[in-house]
């Protein structure tokens, strides 16, 4: 179903027909999809940041916002706009760049990989061939903007923060790979598309969480641990290290930390939708629906309809697990470092060293369902 | 071998088991989300506060007999008890009567210790101002009836917990007219004088 309608193409030739030149056509073309992917992931963490209040609220028998804007929803905007106003401190003998540079580390590798989320088979950035390897690699560059905030803040407190930070982050990253390695095996393919595409045409029953059960929980955890969300946010936990590494930063900078740790959490859970619970795909799938009327694949509007559902789709699962990580922020107390460190090294890497083994004989013994 | 099949078999055993208790901690988060939310919406839904909650004190200027007990048994001696003796009437005059509630601790003792039960406690706790000054309550100040949650029409009244009727959590869409819970003094006296008929008949008969 690749072809249908090319927003690029038309869009290049209907700037051609004002008299552009095409390369001039493609350079205007070029920023918007980027623009729009930023625009909606912001959207997407201040619907999470919401979610997180109102759901929070109401496993505590709360209300939650309720009066700015209808139901609340402004509340996040209202966080937003009040760290933007507060002062931005530096503080005495902190070292300058380091402390404006480690939000920045930290936060920026998590919007570069939006990159290859995709929400439908075109409706992506780029496809780019070795796409959930992008992000592992890019999610690798966040413990050194974690040492740079813990370092440079002047504070050893902080300091002894930023170090737990890195090491949980370090300890988690290496079953993350081997539960991907494992989807990545059966799909045959590195490409986020490729590995939605794998597990298409069968509706509910072809979603990745059937034939890696063990692997979602795997990957669920360790993601959970590199967001820093309870029960592993250690650093952040304000009874132990007051904030950790993000003690003594306030103003834009800390909104950077707070901004970029929704962002975590939302591009996390939707990776998890894409890799384990069939991306875009409807339970039903659509193609089944389409061919029962006998309506061709091509019809422009049916082209519409299915890239809305495949979006709908795609959100409805990543708020849904949204959902389930902020029941579970209040259902289980906080892990220590050291229970947090046994657990990601001791425990989850050699299960996810056994599962992508058990996932290798099984590709092999039958390869029909495991990925031929 | 065999030891360490044990070992890997007790690991699975611990690791079922406490995957159990989560997901019985995430059914009790997610039950907590089918019930009504506890919030009292002040200031559109207020408290009302229980008989002998401590709030501003109230006094009647015309019972006091400037003793001067409220003074003595205050913990920072603050009842400020301006009075004089009348040679004429050989009685004491009180002129005037302060209490600034700026520095009162609301513990009750002046209103347990007057002997004239001119001090009482009232349910008002709203005494927010704009300047220190304005706390410290003049005798005509503090004769002034509280404030009533029941009486402000922009107001709905939550009852506290302790009014709540018998296995009720929630004060909002309490039925008109519950009772709370347990007996009136009047109910338990007709109650043991019940007990007391039925053996006096017992031994009697």
């Amino acid at each position: 179903m690749n072809s249908g309608i090319d927003l690029q193409g038309t869009f290049i030739e209907s700037l051609q027909g004002f008299g552009l030149p095409a390369g001039a056509a493609k350079a205007i073309w070029m920023p918007l999809p980027m623009l729009i992917v930023l625009v909606g992931s912001t959207v997407a963490v201040l619907i999470a940041v919401w979610m997180e209040r109102k759901v929070s609220a109401a496993a505590q028998q709360r209300i939650g916002p309720e009066y700015i804007g209808p139901l609340g929803i402004l509340a996040p905007l209202a966080d937003g706009l009040k760290l933007v106003f507060k002062e931005d401190i530096i503080p005495a003998k902190a070292d300058k760049w380091l402390f404006t540079f480690g939000p920045m580390i930290v936060v920026i590798p998590v919007f570069l990989s939006f990159l290859i989320v995709p929400f439908g088979e075109n409706l992506l950035i780029s496809d780019v061939g070795m796409g959930v390897f992008l992000w592992i690699a890019l999610s690798s560059v966040v413990p050194i903007g974690l040492l740079m905030s813990g370092y440079a803040s002047n504070n050893k407190y902080s300091l002894l923060g930023g170090l737990r930070a890195t090491a949980q982050s370090l300890a988690y990253e290496i079953p993350l790979s081997l539960a991907v390695m494992a989807i990545a095996m059966m799909s045959n393919s590195l490409s986020t598309v490729d590995i939605v595409q794998h597990q298409s045409g069968y509706g509910l029953l072809g979603w990745n969480v059937w034939r890696q059960p063990i692997g979602f929980v795997i990957f669920f955890i360790a993601a959970l641990a590199e967001c820093e969300r309870t029960p592993f946010d250690l650093p952040e936990a304000e009874e132990e290290l007051v904030a950790g590494y993000q003690t003594e930063y306030s103003g834009m900078k800390f909104a950077l930390f707070y901004l970029g740790s929704y962002v975590n959490l939302t591009l996390s859970a939707l990776l998890v939708s894409i890799l384990y619970l069939g991306g875009w795909e409807a339970p039903i799938p659509v193609g089944l629906i389409s061919s029962t009327f006998n309506i061709s694949d091509t019809t422009p509007w049916l082209q519409v309809v299915t890239g809305a559902i495949g979006i709908l789709m795609t959100l409805v699962k990543t708020y849904a697990l949204v959902f389930f990580i902020v029941l579970i922020r209040w259902t289980i107390p906080r892990v220590r470092i050291d229970q947090l460190l046994n657990l990601g090294w001791k425990f989850l890497l050699p299960v996810a060293l056994a599962n992508l083994l058990a996932t290798a004989g099984l590709k092999l013994t039958f390869p029909a369902f495991f990925g031929g | 071998m065999l030891k360490f099949l044990k070992q890997v078999g007790d690991y699975t055993k611990e690791v079922v088991q406490s995957a159990k208790y989560i997901g019985q901690g995430l059914s009790v988060t997610f039950d907590h989300m089918r019930r009504r939310p506890v919030t009292v919406q002040y200031p559109y839904e207020k408290l009302i506060p229980s008989e002998r909650f401590r709030g501003r004190i109230h006094f009647e200027f015309d019972k006091c007999i400037s003793c001067e007990v409220c003074v003595r048994v205050c913990p920072i001696n603050l009842p400020v008890v301006d009075w004089e003796f009348n040679k004429a009437t050989k009685k004491k005059e009180l002129k005037h009567y302060s209490i600034d509630f700026g520095v009162c601790i609301f513990c009750g003792n002046c209103v347990e210790y007057c002997p004239t039960n001119c001090l009482s406690m009232t349910e008002e706790y709203e005494l927010a101002v704009y300047e220190r000054h304005e706390l410290n309550y003049d005798s005509v100040a503090l004769g002034r009836l509280p404030y009533k949650v029941t009486d402000d029409p922009m107001v709905t009244p939550m009852r506290e917990f302790a009014y709540l009727p018998k296995g009720v959590m929630n004060p909002h869409d309490l039925p008109a007219g519950s009772r709370r819970a347990g007996k009136t003094p009047q109910e338990i006296v007709a109650e043991t004088q019940a007990a007391q008929a039925k053996v006096s008949a017992i031994t009697e008969g």
